[in-house]
Formats: structure tokens, sequence, C-alpha cells
């Protein structure tokens, strides 16, 4: 769902009937996921002609996918190298690494990485969270879980620009959510200018993904939590568990892989966050809010900088792919085929 | 096991529905775009003319200009694509990426010098034989808009400027009859206003729009003459006593902080009605936008308050350009001619954008009494510079003008490190 | 194991308490994810004078339902409310046919290379898409695919692909494989396995890449607004764009629009949720 204006929402859209791993509940132990090596020997079509047939499925889909996503990647790339003149068939000058080293001096491209670690600070640990607090809330049988699984939903399919604009609006200074605070609790001495200062701005555009992220992590959860065998509850009960361990003990080790692959989806998605800041603050006041992607968008779409651009967008890529890799590594996530 | 058949049938039925209905859709497409079937030639012209939901200019451009031209020029058709304003940088540049532009393009004058600069826009002195006679009827200050590097990438289409408008209610609400209508009153008015939770200005940000008209009413200026040198100009104390003004009345809580840039304060169009506000600097089209939204409010019209250097605004509006890559620039030259004519610049000012034809004023104002105030402030607004650099140099000012209304650094450094910034921006060619 | 007291059976009093304490926990929660819907639906109803007023008017009065009638007649809506229709079924479709043979091919057999290109299939999830948007226009031109649906939907499938495969894999991945080989043994071939097999068994996967894909297809607005220029083509997003304009924005047009616009989603995730929720209940994936 590379989509353009919602492509932070990629990882919020993400898998939520991902199975995780609910065929190994592996109390306590360590989980053991290995990347994709193969099927091994239990897989029987491994040998003979399996390569061909593998790619009878994978070929249409693959090359659609080189032809419309790969190749723009491998020009955007070179474009960074470039002062890009736009226009087609112009001529443009190779300028090497010069829009590195220009983002390397620019103190406004520095606030935007540090505010886009900041945001990813700030939503991925809640969402996590609280996405696993109401998914073990709704895992039970009560009357009207479908209906309260649908309200913490609503958020997710409902389109970005919908949602920034009416944060936008909640939070606006004669907004509802001043009047709260402000004319019936008398919590603050006088209306906050949310949008107005740096920290507020993250504080309200974290907010938003928090809020919109919730459902998300929590149907994920929900899948993983319904793996866990009630046996195993009621054995650790038995036990003389109390509720803490039994959550430790049983519930922890079983939503591991799933908070794994939570984890990971939400990271690249942090970074990744475009719509909400550009329609909530638009990178102000004076770009104390930045964001890598809402400044690069700066760059390449009202200064036409698009080698610079380019630049921002692919340090980003480097970045994210980086992080991905590393917790991938330090979780040993990649849940396993069939085996 | 059937049912499971059934359903991989049914996603395979449905691939190739969609094929047959995208195909229907783009065969259906192709008939109605096709224009060469009577010999008539389609001009593409893009714009901005929408203005966020009130149809006013659309349906006058539609249903009343296009019309015309096209009953009298039956072989030349305009198909105009309205473009949300936000997104017409981007939609142009991409198309200028892919050789997929339209013929004509109602651009803000604040980008046909970059465009210029590109090629995307043609440069249309050398195009147009009779280029001359019609700059030469345009307000200079509209003109200049179009003009880099010795050329013209366009003609002025429609002017606007910004006027003081005031909300009687909320004036009255401190006992004040009269906008005020220098500096002085301004700073008078303002502790009265506040006194009645009035805010005596506001304004949605401090790029060039925002602060000339009080730098140049100050006695200030921005740049140099030929426009190659900021420093010593947009930080001369008269500049800087300009833009002080405003930072001292935001500093008492005259002035909400919308023109710091928070996003979540009540926008001028909203808070002058409501009564919150009681003067704002606005152009013409804010007529059309209240008398649809608050259709009781009878808003009052005055000069910008005058300071040392008179009551001087800003220049802005719209011009019209044609791209290098259109392939009917004949077809694109007549369109361009027709809007420079009365039938055109008079029926677009009735919905609010200003004829750029200074021999029209009369007419004009006669028309639309209501356009008076800005005609008048027109007659010595000056434009700001035009180079491609213009969005960046808005940037920066906007930028270094926050951080000293949040108070982090004084007007003068903020001014002198904005001109330092804007020196090379001015000569940079692209 | 089996002789002991039930240990989860506490006494009522406590039960109700926690069921209490339960219900109020997710009552409070949904409320801070709905509110705002049901703010947006009343400022839907609201004209422009009482859009930000002070209190905050929380049941339109008076109300109206002339910003529907205004956002419905604006152009062609209804067009535009097709157009996208269009393009979110038929993304949707062709995404999940692709991705979900992309899927099994990763997920049930070993070629070299399988690494590299799943790798370069998630790197699609990590690159900003913005910046594919000028390589992207230009090669779109080159097919002949500008100003058109079809130039929207192919794009946005090759987008969605990542996401999908990779969603869908891990779920095939954990379909036993015993029952592929019993299938085998039965002499049925690879397509036969994924037709009757795989996608049968993967339903609730295939429910949430439906909800998903139809939602981002539906929702996206920067391609759209770079390759489709003719107004009778445009879709959903780019004309309540247009209320947003240079000078004022419309909050109770854009909220009017908007409602209308999550309509479509809010059906579609109704409807494949069910299938969701079945597939697991079912345990049909444990096998």
């Amino acid at each position: 769902m590379t989509t353009h204006l919602d492509s932070e929402a990629a990882p919020h859209t993400g898998a939520a009937g991902h199975p995780p791993a609910k065929d190994r509940p592996a109390i306590g132990g360590r989980l053991r996921i290995r990347p994709p090596q193969g099927g091994r020997r239990r897989n029987s079509a491994t040998q003979g002609g399996a390569a061909r047939t593998a790619l009878t499925f994978i070929a249409p889909g693959f090359l659609l996918f080189a032809a419309l996503i790969i190749y723009p990647m491998v020009k955007a790339f070179q474009m960074s190298f470039y002062d890009w003149n736009v226009v087609a068939g112009a001529a443009s000058d190779f300028t090497g690494f010069h829009n590195y080293v220009k983002a390397y001096h620019d103190p406004v491209f520095w606030r935007a990485a540090a505010n886009s670690a900041v945001y990813m600070a700030l939503t991925v640990p809640p969402q996590v969270v609280l996405g696993l607090l109401v998914a073990m809330l709704l895992n039970n049988k009560a009357p009207g879980r479908a209906l309260f699984r649908v309200l913490f939903y609503l958020p997710v399919v409902t389109s970005w620009v919908v949602v920034s604009l009416l944060f936008q609006y909640l939070f606006a200074d004669s907004g509802l959510v001043n009047w709260m605070l402000h004319d019936v609790t008398h919590l603050t001495a006088k209306p906050t200018p949310w949008l107005a200062g740096r920290w507020t701005g993250m504080a309200v555009v974290s907010a938003l993904g928090v809020w919109k992220g919730v459902g998300w992590s929590m149907m994920i959860f929900l899948a993983a939590l319904q793996g866990v065998p009630k046996e195993l509850m009621e054995s650790a009960a038995m036990d003389g568990a109390g509720p803490w361990r039994r959550f430790r003990a049983v519930t922890l080790p079983a939503v591991r892989p799933a908070a794994v692959f939570v984890t990971v989806m939400l990271v690249i998605g942090g970074f990744n966050v475009f719509t909400s800041v550009l329609l909530v603050t638009g990178g102000g006041p004076a770009d104390s809010t930045q964001v890598l992607l809402t400044y690069m968008y700066q760059q390449a779409f009202k200064n036409l900088d698009f080698g610079y651009g380019s630049a921002i967008a692919v340090l980003l890529t480097l970045l994210v792919f980086v992080l991905s890799m590393i917790q991938l590594r330090v979780f040993r996530d990649e849940p396993e085929e069939a085996a | 096991m059937r049912r499971h058949r059934n359903g991989a049938l049914a996603l395979g039925t449905a691939a190739a529905v969609c094929t047959a209905l995208l195909a229907g859709c783009s065969s259906n497409a192709r008939s109605t775009g096709s224009s060469a079937a009577d010999g008539a030639t389609t001009l593409t012209f893009w714009g901005t003319y929408g203005n966020g939901g009130n149809k006013v200019q659309t349906d006058a451009l539609n249903k009343t200009i296009i019309p015309a031209f096209e009953k009298a020029h039956p072989n030349i058709k305009i198909s105009y694509i309205d473009i949300p304003y936000d997104s017409l940088l981007q939609k142009l540049t991409t198309s200028a990426a892919g050789g997929k532009l339209p013929d004509l393009v109602r651009a803000d004058l604040g980008w046909v010098p970059k465009m210029g600069a590109l090629g995307v826009f043609a440069p249309l002195d050398q195009k147009m034989s009779d280029f001359q006679s019609l700059a030469g009827k345009t307000y200079p200050g509209s003109l200049a808009t179009n003009k880099f590097g010795g050329h013209y990438y366009g003609l002025p289409l429609d002017a606007n400027t910004r006027v003081q408008i005031s909300s009687p209610a909320a004036l009255k609400k401190a006992g004040l009859t009269t906008p005020p209508a220098t500096f002085n009153e301004l700073k008078a008015a303002a502790s009265k206003l506040k006194a009645a939770k009035v805010s005596v200005f506001a304004d949605s940000g401090l790029q060039g729009w925002n602060v000339y008209p009080w730098i140049w009413s100050a006695g200030g200026s921005v740049t140099n003459a030929d426009q190659t040198k900021a420093t010593g100009y947009l930080n001369s104390p008269a500049s800087v006593a300009g833009v002080q003004l405003l930072a001292d009345l935001y500093k008492s809580g005259a002035i909400p902080s919308l023109i710091a840039g928070d996003k979540g304060a009540t926008q001028t169009s909203d808070g002058l009605p409501k009564g919150t506000y009681a003067n704002i600097l606005d152009g013409p089209w804010m007529i059309g936008i209240w008398s649809g939204q608050y259709p009781g409010f009878k808003p009052r019209y005055s000069p910008v308050p005058a300071g040392p250097g008179g009551s001087v605004s800003v220049v802005g509006g719209e011009d019209i350009a044609m791209t290098s890559a259109s392939q009917h620039q004949d077809a694109a030259e007549t369109f361009i001619r027709f809007t420079q004519t009365a039938d055109f610049q008079l029926a677009m000012a009735k919905t609010g954008q200003m004829s750029v034809v200074t021999s029209l004023a009369g007419q004009e104002a006669a028309a639309s009494p209501e356009l008076k105030p800005f005609i008048k402030q027109l007659g010595t607004a000056r434009a700001r510079p035009s180079v491609p650099q213009a969005p960046q140099i808005d940037t920066v000012l906007q930028n270094e003008l926050t951080s000293a209304f949040q108070g982090k650094q004084s007007v003068q450094q903020a001014l002198d490190k904005a001109a330092g910034e804007i020196d090379p921006l001015l000569t940079a060619t692209h | 194991m089996t002789t002991a007291v039930h240990p989860l059976r506490r006494p009522r009093a406590r039960i109700r308490a926690a069921s209490a304490a339960r219900y109020a926990a997710l009552i409070a929660g949904s409320a801070v994810m709905v509110l705002p819907f049901l703010y947006m639906l009343s400022t839907s109803f609201k004209s422009q004078t009482y859009v930000l007023s002070i209190p905050p008017q929380f049941v339109p009065h008076p109300a109206t339902t002339a910003n529907y009638s205004a956002a419905w007649a604006s152009d062609d809506f209804a067009r535009y409310f097709v157009n996208s229709l269009v393009v979110a079924i038929c993304t949707t479709t062709l995404s999940l046919l692709l991705s979900s043979m992309m899927a099994y091919g990763f997920a049930r057999f070993r070629f070299r290379g399988r690494e590299l290109l799943y790798r370069l299939l998630l790197l699609g999830l990590m690159i900003p898409a913005m910046m594919l948007i000028i390589p992207q226009f230009v090669l779109a031109k080159y097919l002949g695919l500008i100003d058109s649906l079809t130039g929207l939907v192919v794009f946005y499938v090759a987008g969605s692909l990542p996401l999908n495969t990779f969603l869908l894999r891990g779920f095939f991945a954990a379909i036993p494989v015993e029952l592929e080989q019993a299938m085998r043994v039965d002499g049925a071939g690879a397509w036969s396995r994924y037709r009757r097999l795989i996608l049968p068994l993967a339903k609730p996967a295939l429910a949430t890449a439906t909800i998903f894909t139809f939602l981002a297809s539906w929702d996206e607005f920067a391609w759209s607004l770079t390759i489709i220029t003719t107004p009778s083509k445009q879709t959903l997003p780019l004309a309540i764009s247009l209320f947003q304009g240079q000078n004022s924005t419309l909050w109770n047009l854009v909220f009017a629009a908007s409602v209308i616009a999550v309509l479509p989603v809010i059906a579609v995730f109704l409807i494949f949720q069910r299938y969701f929720v079945q597939g697991l209940t079912s345990g049909a994936v444990k096998g």
C-alpha cells in the first residue's frame, strides 16, 4: 500500500490477520525464528522444477513491482546525485555527493530527523501497549465484543486526510480540546495554542498517530491472543499464578512475535509520517515541526530542488532499512514458514 | 472444497470484469477527449479559480467568459481545469517532468520567473508580435512579475492587493467608530480593544505578502532597485520599524498567534466576521467568501494604516502563461489576447479578480463599487521581488521573523539574518 | 490438571466487578475513538456560522443538510464517487490476486535468489512514495497511462504488492505443509493446491488485505492529482481537496464530503471483518 499521500499508512495498514506464530505458544522460551531459509526437507515442493513453478507464481507480480516501483526507485537514487532539472529532456548537472553534504550542514534537516525520531518514540510504545491492553480486554466472549472491535477500528479505516483535518479542528485555539480544558474543567488558565509550538505541535500529531493506530495493533494482538490455548491459562492459574504472573508467563510469550511485528511496522511507519504533519501543522511554525518527509516534500515540490529532496528520501530509506534490519536481528522476528 | 473453488473463481472473474470495466472507461474517455473531429482545437487551461468551494469565479469563467470566447472563435475550444491551489505547483512540476503540460496556465505571479527559468513557460515577448502593446496597457507592478532574465514569460491576468478590512461590530466594542488610519491610531486602538477581548489586528503568517505592506508603509524597502541585494534595505532602520510595530503588538497580546504560524488559531476569514478580530489586511476575494458564508456581515474597507512612508500595500495576482510544450501556440496566443480585453477583465472583476488593464479602472469601479478601495490601494502598491527563488525568500523571512516574534531574537537580528540569506537567493538563476 | 477445583472460578461478585471494570474501560476507550467522528458528523450538519463557535455546539442547531446537497451537487461528485469505487475495487482484486500468488511462491518454494527478491520487495515498504512520483510519472507517460483510471489502478496495485505479499506470506507459511502433501499424493498440482487449499484457508488474511488495499486506493491523493487531469476522471480525494481553498476552508463542506467518502470504507470493513472473525474463530488456520 505504498500509496502516495498515505504512504505512512502502509505500516498501519498492515497484517491485521498476520498469524503471529499462534502455532507455538512456547512459554517463557525464546522463540527461535529464522529468516526465510527455504522450506527445508519437510517441504515437499522444494526439488525439481520448484524454481520454475515458483517463478510462475512470483513473476507476474514481481515484474509489475520491478517496473513500477524498483525502476523509479533507482531513478530517484540517481537524481540525488544531480542538481536535477525536472523539465523533460533538459540537462542536469552531476554534483556527486553535494546534496548529501548539504543535508549534513542543514540544521533544518537535522531538526526534521529529530522530530521524526520524537514522533516514533511518542507513538510506537503507546500503540503497542494500548493495542495489547485493548486486545486483552476484548479477548473473551462477552456480549458487545464485535461492536467494540468495530469502534476501536473505526479510526484505522478512515483516511489520513480526513482525520488530520479533524484533529486540526479539534486542537484549534477555539476547538473542542481547549474548550474542555479551559472553559469546562478550567485545567488551563487560558486556551493552549497547541499548534503554535514545536513540542505541543508534535504532541498533537503524535496523539493523532496513536489514536489512529491503536485499533490496528489491537487487531494483530487479538489474532495472536486467539492462538493462546485455554489449557495453558488454566494450568498456569492452577499452579497458583496470579493475573500478573499469568500475563508474564503465558500471554506475553505468546504475543511476543506479534509485538515484534507490530513494533517493526510501526517504526517504519513512524519515520514515514507525512500527511498528518503536513495537514495539521504544515511543518511550522518556522519549520519547527518538520519531519523528514514533509521537509523532503518542501524541498522537492515547493522549492523544486529534486536532487536535494531525493537525497533526503534516500537517507530516510537507508535509516529505516538499517533500523528494521537491526530490529529483526535483535528480535529474530521473521515469522517462519510452515515448519 | 466446492465452495472454495467458487471463491477462487470469483476472484478471477472479478479481475476479468475489472479489466473490462477499465477498458470501457478509457474508451469512453477517448471519445470525449478527441477534439479534432469537428476541426476545432482544444486548449487546456489550468488554474485555481475554484477558491475552496466558492464557485463564483469558476462559474463566471465556465458559463460566461469561455462560451463568449468560443462563440467569437468557433475553431477554438477551451477546457478549463480547476486545480487545488496547494497542489498546482506540484502538478505543474511533475507534468513538466513528463512533458505533459497544458497549453495555458494561470499561475500565481510568484511562480512565473521560476517556470520561465526552467523553460516550462514560453517567452511571450518573443512569441507574440503584439506583446509590447498589450504589456504597455497593464500595471507596471503586475507586468514586472513576469520578467526573468530579460524576457517576459507571461502577461498579467488579474491583480489584487491587500487593504485594511475591519469589523465595525468589533471596533464598536471599544467605542471606536473608524478603523485606524495610521500606525499611531493602530497602537492606540490596540489597548482599548484588548480590554474588550478583541485583537486589534490579525494575519496568517510572516511572509512577504504579510509584512511588506508594513515595511513599505514605514518607509522601508525590501531590496535595491534592480533586485540584487537585500542587505541594507530589508534590515534598514525604517524596515525594522515597520515589523517592530507588529512584533510589539504581538508581544502585548494584541495580535493573535495566527501570525506566528499557529495553524490552530482562528482564521482571519472567520475571526473578523465573528468580531474577535477588529482589523485584517486582505484581498478582494473576501467579499465573495463572506457573502456566501456570513451573509449578515458588513465589513468596512479602508487603506492600509499609514506610516512615515504613506499607505503602501503589496501587489498580488495571477499571470497567464503559455507553456513551451503547447502544440497550439497560435490558438493559445489568441486566448491570451482575449484575456486582456474589457470583456474578460470586467467580467472577472465582478467576481473579485481585479483588472490589470489600467484604462479599465474607471469602468471597473463603476461596475463593482465594492472594489473601489482596492483599486485605489493598487495605485501605490508595490510588487514583491520577482525572482525564481521567490518561494525560498518567503521561507527565510517567515522563519526568521517567527523566531523573532517568539522572542528568540530581536526583529533587527532577524532581518539582518534574513537579508544575509536572501542576498544569494536574489541572484541565483534557478 | 483435572481434579483440582477450577482455579479460574472466582466468587461471582468479583467476576461481576471485574466485568464491570472491563466494560468501563472499553466504553471510555471507544468513546475517545468515536467522539471525534460524532463531532465531525455534527459539524457536517451545521452552517458555517456555527462551525467554530464557543461553546461548541454538539447537536447542530439549526441543523441543515445543505452541506450534503452542496457537496453532492458540486461539479460531478457522483461521478467521482463511481470513479473511486471502480478504481478501489479493481485495485483490490488485482492486488489480491497477484500478491497471493507471490506470497504462495515465496512461502512454499525454495529457489536461488529467493532471499534477494524478497528483500527487494520489502524495500518497497520503506521508500517514501512521494519521491517516486516524478520517475513514475515519466514512466506512466511512456506507457500511455496518463489521465486514465487504468493508470491509477496499475500503480496502486504495484504499490500495494509489498505489504500484501508480506502479510499473506506469513499466513500461508503457517498453514501446515502436511495438508498440501496430502493433496499432492492425490495428484494435485501447485496451482490446484494454491486455489483449493491455500486461498480458502487464508480467508482472514485475504479479508484483511482487502480492507486495507481498498482503503488505501480509495483515499489516495498525490498520484491521482498527478496523473488525472480530465475532470470526469477525477477521484473523490481530489474533489474533497478542492473545498480547501487558498483563502478559506469550508469545514462543514469538507466534513460533509468526508462523511460521504468514509461510508464505503466502513461498509467494506463491516463486510470483510465478518470473514476475518470467522477465520480466526473457526481455527481453520491451525488446521
